[in-house]
């Protein structure tokens, strides 16, 4: 298999990368765009509404003009802000969650993507770097409500990544490898992940959502009590920002989970990309039937729960699958 | 300066918030002033006043038919309710008869406008508490009985249906067996609002022991309807002092244990139970008749002093008139129970955090045109 | 956890129910014929009696008449400032020759608070685009003309 890694850096090959990049990133914008779209028309059938179905045919391009009037809008800054924070917060939130999906394989091959060893770290390390952008954004905001809904957000954001890492570690155990590549090699000759790690698949479930910030951990942005959390005070292209890392997460969460626990872009007769796009489809029409679904959680409870509950349970699941890898 | 010595700490200060008036879960244009040490309240203040539009002054210039629409406009929510508590007390004050009929007819109206009103805490209320669906699906099952309202009175919001005497229009041919079609309909919609809201651990979680005060403490405060019968308390105009023909129906008066916000929404959800039930009894037993008594050309309040309180959605609902014989109320005074109910929370939020200010808020139910009036 | 999974279940079973939404601009709501929206006015039937200013709550009516040479008072201005009209169809309800009625206009969104003083012309013409959208709530007599409303709304 052809690996950037193992090529010197030559400006053909920095061309390929820049290409790459580029192609991914439109792909990714698709990807968000419609996960959008498909949000508001599932959260929509389900509230026996029709959703969007005015600009295009049903409605498909209403996201398309949406992020198009962000982007024409004007850019405010406002006066008490702390302007250079302001100003790159976006920026430093929104560039984890794209490199987090460098190691995401979309395909048998990684056309686009890098096949690292140490896939799943790479994950962990890049998406706890959004956290700043996050805190900084609604620091530099000077915004009570921006400020108390970026501190839920990094309170809630650190202790959700742990039981997430913890469940991840079974499925490593179970694979031998934190390459994302072994592991959905590994699940080729075995069963899906998901049978032997239910209790990890769940974890890994509510973790990602707290992770994600999405209902009913959507604590950060609880616009009942916070209007808008952390981005109440961006507007236009740097709250698209903002959005965009969102469901880029949204999109990388997903593709983390088929990974781990659907065999990601293996299974019969389809070609591996689609059976990546079904699956990572499943989890995120979950992730929207749950937000249609579910009040928010109290914010005094959340954090007990991610240390109290899904970290021994995670702990107890990694127990029990080592102690099965060295019986069976 | 170190962190570590023990005597010199760190500086903190505490914060001022000023949720609302321009807040998504204000309901309407309130504001509350809070401070804030971390997420937790310290002292919270409400701000009224910013909706107020002096209907009580207004109305001293104003026949009492013309009052009518001006009542409408206090709970916008449950305005047949408003209606019928002027009207009634105009009607005591003139020791008016109303035809069985208009009785029976109003009673059905003011128990689905009931019903209409508490489904729309449920929506609201779920809304602050993040749950958006539920509010969609209230809207769903308000909108049918709204629909029959716009049938009947020829409005969807501000009714100015009820009549000193009576009523505006008798139900039109059909009318009510509509309503009678409609009770199977509003069970089920009451089953799926169960089914959704009130098993969901992490709702329970969330409102279980919250808010919670006592019989003494809100008697202390004059707080009347579903808040008061929260802690305990068994207070129900429609029981304890019947009006109009709520003697002849057999319902209960559900009350709460805790006085929290679970008993809060639990006992909407019950009390919507209990006035279907009213409304079955009043389809069976409804009898032909006027749907408006002998009203003289001029409605006369004779001189005094009247009181009466009518079990309105939020609690006790009552006009006060003081009459020189005129026309015209000399002075009107409204006991608004939205407005009473709210005076107890500043002493509710001390010490809770960001997150229950707003459910607490929202489980008081308050509507604030009629706070404001 | 039982009710968390019984809740998803119920959002479930809404997915393939009917859809409630009314394509709005394009498709209309029927209303009811009681339907209180914009008023209508008939100028020859109203006897300037003054009545419907008097009894309006908010004093959004104006009007004027003088006594022709029959001796029988005719309309000359009729005003609804319909900036503070609270649609509450006290009105029409005193109107003894039922000149003032409502209608089932309701879409009054404007730019300019000016263009909400409707004057007898607007309200007349708002008469005759109900008796055409509304045939059938009118009964006609033998020569065809437009006599009277069905009942119901007689009161
Ligand atoms: S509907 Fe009411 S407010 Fe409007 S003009 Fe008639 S009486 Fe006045
Ligand atoms: S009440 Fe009727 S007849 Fe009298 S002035 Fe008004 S519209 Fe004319």
């Amino acid at each position: 298999m052809w690996n950037w890694a193992t090529h010197p850096v030559s400006w053909l090959s920095f061309l390929g990368m820049l290409i790459g990049t580029v192609v991914i990133l439109l792909l990714t914008l698709v990807v968000v765009m419609y996960s959008i779209y498909w949000q508001r028309k599932f959260i929509g059938w389900i509230q026996l509404r029709i959703g969007p179905n005015r600009v295009g045919p049903f409605g498909l391009l209403q996201t398309a003009a949406d992020v198009f009037k962000l982007l024409i809008k004007e850019d405010i800054i406002p006066n008490k802000v702390d302007r250079v924070l302001f100003m790159i917060a976006p920026i430093i939130a929104f560039v984890p969650s794209f490199m987090a999906l460098s190691v995401i394989p979309f395909s048998r091959t990684h056309v686009f993507t890098a096949n690292i060893a140490v896939g799943a770290l790479f994950y962990l390390a890049l998406s706890a770097i959004t956290i700043h952008g996050v805190m900084i954004g609604g620091w530099a905001s000077n915004n009570k409500y921006a400020l108390i809904g970026s501190m839920r957000s990094a309170a809630q954001m650190l202790s959700f990544e742990i039981p997430l890492g913890m469940s991840i570690v079974g499925v490593v155990l179970m694979a031998g490898s934190i390459n994302l590549n072994d592991i959905i090699a590994g699940q080729q000759h075995s069963v899906w992940y998901i049978i032997p790690q239910v209790l990890g698949c769940i974890v890994f479930l509510i973790a990602s959502t707290g992770e994600l910030n999405r209902t009913p951990f959507d604590l950060p942005e609880a616009e009942s009590e916070l209007v808008a959390g952390y981005h109440t005070e961006y507007s236009g292209f740097r709250f698209a920002f903002f959005m965009l890392t969102e469901y880029v997460y949204l999109f990388a969460m997903a593709g983390l989970f088929a990974t781990l626990f659907l065999g990601g872009w293996s299974g019969p007769w389809l070609p591996g990309w689609l059976w990546f796009a079904i699956k990572a489809l499943i989890y995120i029409t979950f992730q929207f039937w749950v937000q249609a679904t579910m009040p928010r959680m109290r914010v005094d409870k959340v954090m007990p729960f991610a240390w109290k509950v899904l970290l021994p349970l995670a702990l107890f699941n990694l127990v029990i699958t080592a102690v099965l890898k060295a019986v069976l | 300066m170190s962190l570590s010595d023990g005597k010199t700490q760190l500086r903190t200060e505490e914060m001022i918030l000023n949720v609302g008036p321009q807040h998504p879960s204000t309901h309407g244009v309130f504001r509350l002033v809070v401070k804030l040490d971390g997420e937790t309240v310290v002292e919270a203040e409400p701000v009224i006043g910013y909706l107020h539009r002096g209907t009580e002054k207004i109305a001293e210039d104003l026949q009492y038919t013309q009052i009518i629409p001006y009542t409408d406009r206090l709970d916008y929510l449950a305005a047949m309710l408003n209606n019928y508590a002027l009207c009634h007390t105009v009607e005591e004050a003139m020791e008016m008869e109303i035809p069985e009929h208009a009785e029976y007819l109003r009673v059905i109206i003011m128990e689905m406008q009931r019903i209409a009103s508490h489904m729309l805490f449920i929506g609201a209320y779920l809304l602050d508490l993040g749950a958006m669906s539920p509010f969609l699906y209230v809207f769903i099952s308000r909108e049918r009985i709204v629909e029959l309202f716009n049938e009947i009175s020829g409005a969807r919001l501000t009714y100015n249906f009820m009549r000193i005497g009576g009523l505006r229009f008798d139900a039109p041919n059909g009318w009510l067996q509509k309503v009678r079609d409609l009770v199977p309909q509003l069970r089920a919609d009451l089953k799926l609002c169960q089914d959704l809201i009130t098993g969901n651990e992490i709702f329970l979680n969330r409102v279980r022991g919250l808010g919670v005060y006592t019989t003494e403490q809100a008697l202390a405060y004059g707080m009347s309807g579903i808040n008061l019968r929260s802690t305990g308390f068994k207070w129900d105009l429609r029981k304890t002092k019947p009006y109009s023909i709520y003697d002849k129906f057999d319902f209960e008066i559900p009350v709460g244990q805790n006085g929290d916000c679970f008993d809060r929404y639990y006992l909407h959800m019950q009390e919507m139970e209990q006035s279907v039930r009213i409304i079955e009894q009043a389809l069976d037993d409804i009898p032909d008749g006027p749907f408006i008594g002998k009203v003289p050309k001029f409605v006369r309040v004779p001189a005094g002093e009247y009181y009466t309180g009518i079990e309105g959605a939020k609690g006790e609902l009552g006009f006060y008139i003081v009459s020189d014989g005129k026309d015209k109320p000399y002075r009107m005074k409204i006991r608004k129970p939205s407005f009473v109910n709210l005076q107890m929370l500043p002493e509710l939020l001390k010490g809770q955090n960001m997150a229950n200010v707003i459910a607490i808020l929202g489980a008081i139910d308050i509507v604030l045109g009629e706070v404001d009036a | 956890m039982f009710g968390f999974m019984k809740g998803l279940g119920v959002t479930l079973r809404q997915l393939p129910k009917k859809k409630v939404t009314l394509m709005y601009p394009e498709q209309k709501p029927v209303w009811p014929e009681r339907f209180r929206g914009v008023h209508r006015f008939i100028p020859d039937l109203c006897i300037v009696c003054n009545q419907c200013a008097r009894v309006c709550p908010t004093d959004c009516i104006s009007l004027s008449g003088t006594r022709g040479p029959d001796k029988k008072m005719r309309i000359d201005t009729y005003d609804i400032n319909f900036d503070i009209c609270i649609l509450c169809s006290l009105c029409t309800d005193v109107c003894p020759t039922e000149s003032i009625l409502m209608s089932d206009t309701f879409e009054l969104a404007t730019y300019s608070r000016d263009n909400l003083y409707l004057d007898m012309h607007w309200l007349y013409e708002n008469e005759l685009a109900y008796e055409r959208n509304h045939p059938e709530r009118f009964v006609k007599d033998a020569e065809g003309n437009v006599e009277s409303e069905k009942a119901g709304d007689a009161e």
